[in-house]
């Protein structure tokens, strides 16, 4: 079963997205910054990454900056959700796998998730 | 004198309510039941200060996503959304005030603060902070040591909190100042007021004033009565006469409208009103320029009449046209917009038809008063002829008064229009009750309508006319 790590400060945004993923069979760990991310990957490396941009500590930006570093995690899929900053995310497809636009339908997210996993 | 600097919320009204905006590194509340308004001002206000070069940390406590956020702002012109996250940021403390308490949220906001270079800090839900502390100590607290860290870097801080309108919260005593947004319903309308509480080291204008809310966001319109007068330099007594119009009425009058005093034309409806305005405007070239403003009669069937009278109606050629539907009209926005364009236009001659449609979209009509006589103030400061009307509610009748008062006293000269009946035949008359350190024929003359307007006839009075004295005010 995959792990997926949703990075979110929004909590509702953050739980309901996890509770869809769970449904969907995966397994699934929350943090609400890019900090608390880094915390929780140290802990147990997720096989893919779901995060927003604007969050306070560290912004999804500097998360996938941070990922793409350490060879550990070099290789992990980032897919980016953003209700504005798609634009600046999809500039950088060497930071991003996927780029999803807030609001997303869940099943475009679901099926973007099985892609990147495959 | 030191100057204080300041932050501009970009909202005209708002500035002038605040002497010029929010003060800069202080601290402020804004208050209000929900749908207030208080998101779309703090966010109007951020969106101005990013325009002007600053950048905001806007924080959130509550449950709503931000992305719902961001749909309901998407309609209004100020909102950017290539902003969002560079200028502007928005993040949620929700989880670490649930998780970890106040004491991280004031740790988490300080380096926030920071990491953005933030000159303002919004601060949305402060009543989901106080729910999670244990007295009012902490609340006061808390709110004291994230004023503290800001005005320490300069960032000047906005609290937004749901708190219901009337209460006075432990933390207003925290904060620089304290603006309060209603939403409230005067008979069936709905009324929005904002009105500043608390402003310390800054003379604001209290009181209520109205706003509202378009797709440029939030309009505030101060209480014209509460402002300070612009241009009482430029008001001198003036000595000259301007034509009416009717040259048999500058006669009665005599020698024609003092310039710049405010004349009110009183009268049941169909007593010839609108008609002397129209000789009045009739005058008008771009040179002397006219204006109407009302509320009645729509522009096309005061063109309607002034044709079927055979008046000139110079439109576009020196008279302007504005016209305010009797709908649901914000009293000091009207105010506003007929100000501008006399001042816009520098019209001369004014004709307002009339005084009852302000009336009518007063909210609170205690203030009326206050507000004729500060209208009329600053017409006269603008030196504009104005001429007005008052509808009196008798449409036949000899003992007709003056319409109120108070009214009369704040208006500088009055003609008063009659219908009387006698063997079955209606009669109109006109007579002048009062000019403003003048004389006057204060004698009922004999009004008619014909072809080329308004002809006024000989005195109905028995006695040889008479001549008032000059009235002392």
């Amino acid at each position: 079963m995959a792990l997926i790590l949703v990075v979110d400060d929004e909590y509702l945004v953050a739980i309901m997205l996890a509770d869809v993923l769970e449904d969907e069979g995966f397994e699934v760990v929350t943090a609400s910054n890019g900090q608390l991310a880094l915390d929780a990957i140290e802990v147990r490396r997720p096989d893919l990454v779901v995060t927003d941009f604007m969050m306070p500590a560290m912004t999804g930006l500097e998360l996938a900056e941070t990922l793409r570093a350490d060879a550990e995690t070099a290789q992990v899929p980032i897919l980016l959700v953003s209700g504005a900053q798609g634009g600046i995310a999809r500039s950088r497809p060497d930071l991003f796998d996927a780029v999803l636009d807030k609001p997303y339908q869940t099943n475009a997210m679901i099926a973007q998730i099985r892609a990147l996993l495959n | 004198m030191h100057e204080i600097q300041r932050l501009r919320s970009g909202i005209g009204g708002l500035d002038e309510i605040l002497a010029g905006g929010f003060v800069t590194g202080a601290a402020y509340i804004i208050q209000g039941q929900p749908g207030a308004g208080k998101t779309i001002l703090s966010n109007q206000i951020a969106f101005r200060h990013v325009a002007d070069g600053g950048r905001v940390l806007y924080v959130t406590l509550l449950a709503e996503s931000h992305e719902r956020l961001f749909q309901a702002l998407d309609g209004l012109a100020f909102f950017d959304r290539a902003r969002l996250g560079r200028e502007i940021a928005y993040v949620s403390v929700f989880q670490t005030l649930r998780d970890e308490g106040l004491q991280a949220v004031v740790k988490l906001l300080r380096r926030e603060t920071k990491r953005q270079e933030a000159t303002l800090l919004v601060f949305d839900g402060l009543l989901n902070a106080r729910d999670r502390a244990e007295t009012d100590f902490d609340v006061k607290t808390f709110v004291a040591e994230i004023q503290g860290q800001a005005a320490f870097v300069g960032c000047s801080v906005l609290f937004l909190s749901s708190s219901s309108v009337r209460d006075i919260s432990p933390e207003h005593t925290m904060v620089d100042g304290v603006i309060e947004l209603d939403h409230t319903l005067v008979g069936v309308r709905a009324v929005r007021q904002i009105q500043v509480r608390k402003s310390r080291g800054s003379r604001a204008i209290g009181g209520l004033h109205e706003f509202e809310i378009s797709d440029d966001g939030i309009s505030v319109y101060p209480r014209i009565e509460s402002l300070p007068r612009r241009d009482a330099a430029n008001a001198d007594v003036a000595t000259t006469r301007l034509a009416s119009g009717l040259p048999q009425l500058d006669e009665l009058l005599g020698g024609g409208l003092p310039t710049g005093s405010v004349t009110l034309i009183g009268g049941p409806t169909g007593s010839g009103k609108t008609t002397l305005g129209l000789h009045f405007l009739a005058r008008s070239t771009p040179a002397e320029p006219g204006l109407y403003f009302g509320f009645f009669e729509t522009p096309a069937r005061l063109r309607a009449k002034a044709t079927a009278l055979g008046i000139p109606f110079p439109e576009g050629e020196g008279l302007t046209v504005l016209w305010s539907p009797l709908t649901e009209n914000i009293l000091d926005k009207l105010a506003g917009e007929l100000l501008d364009q006399v001042r816009a236009q520098g019209v001369r001659r004014l004709f307002i038809d009339g005084f009852g449609g302000f009336e009518r979209a007063a909210a609170h009509r205690s203030r009326l008063i206050e507000f004729f006589a500060s209208l009329a103030d600053q017409l006269r400061d603008i030196g504009v002829t104005t001429l007005a009307t008052w509808e009196v509610r008798e449409i036949v009748g000899t003992d007709v008064t003056a319409p109120a008062r108070e009214i009369s006293a704040i208006l500088d000269n009055m003609i008063l229009l009659r219908q009387t009946e006698a063997d079955h035949r209606l009669t109109r008359s006109i007579s002048i009750q009062k000019v403003r350190d003048g004389h006057f024929d204060a004698s009922a003359h004999a009004l008619d309508f014909a072809y080329g307007g308004l002809v006024i006839n000989g005195s109905l009075s028995r006695v040889s006319p008479v001549v008032a004295p000059a009235a002392i005010d």
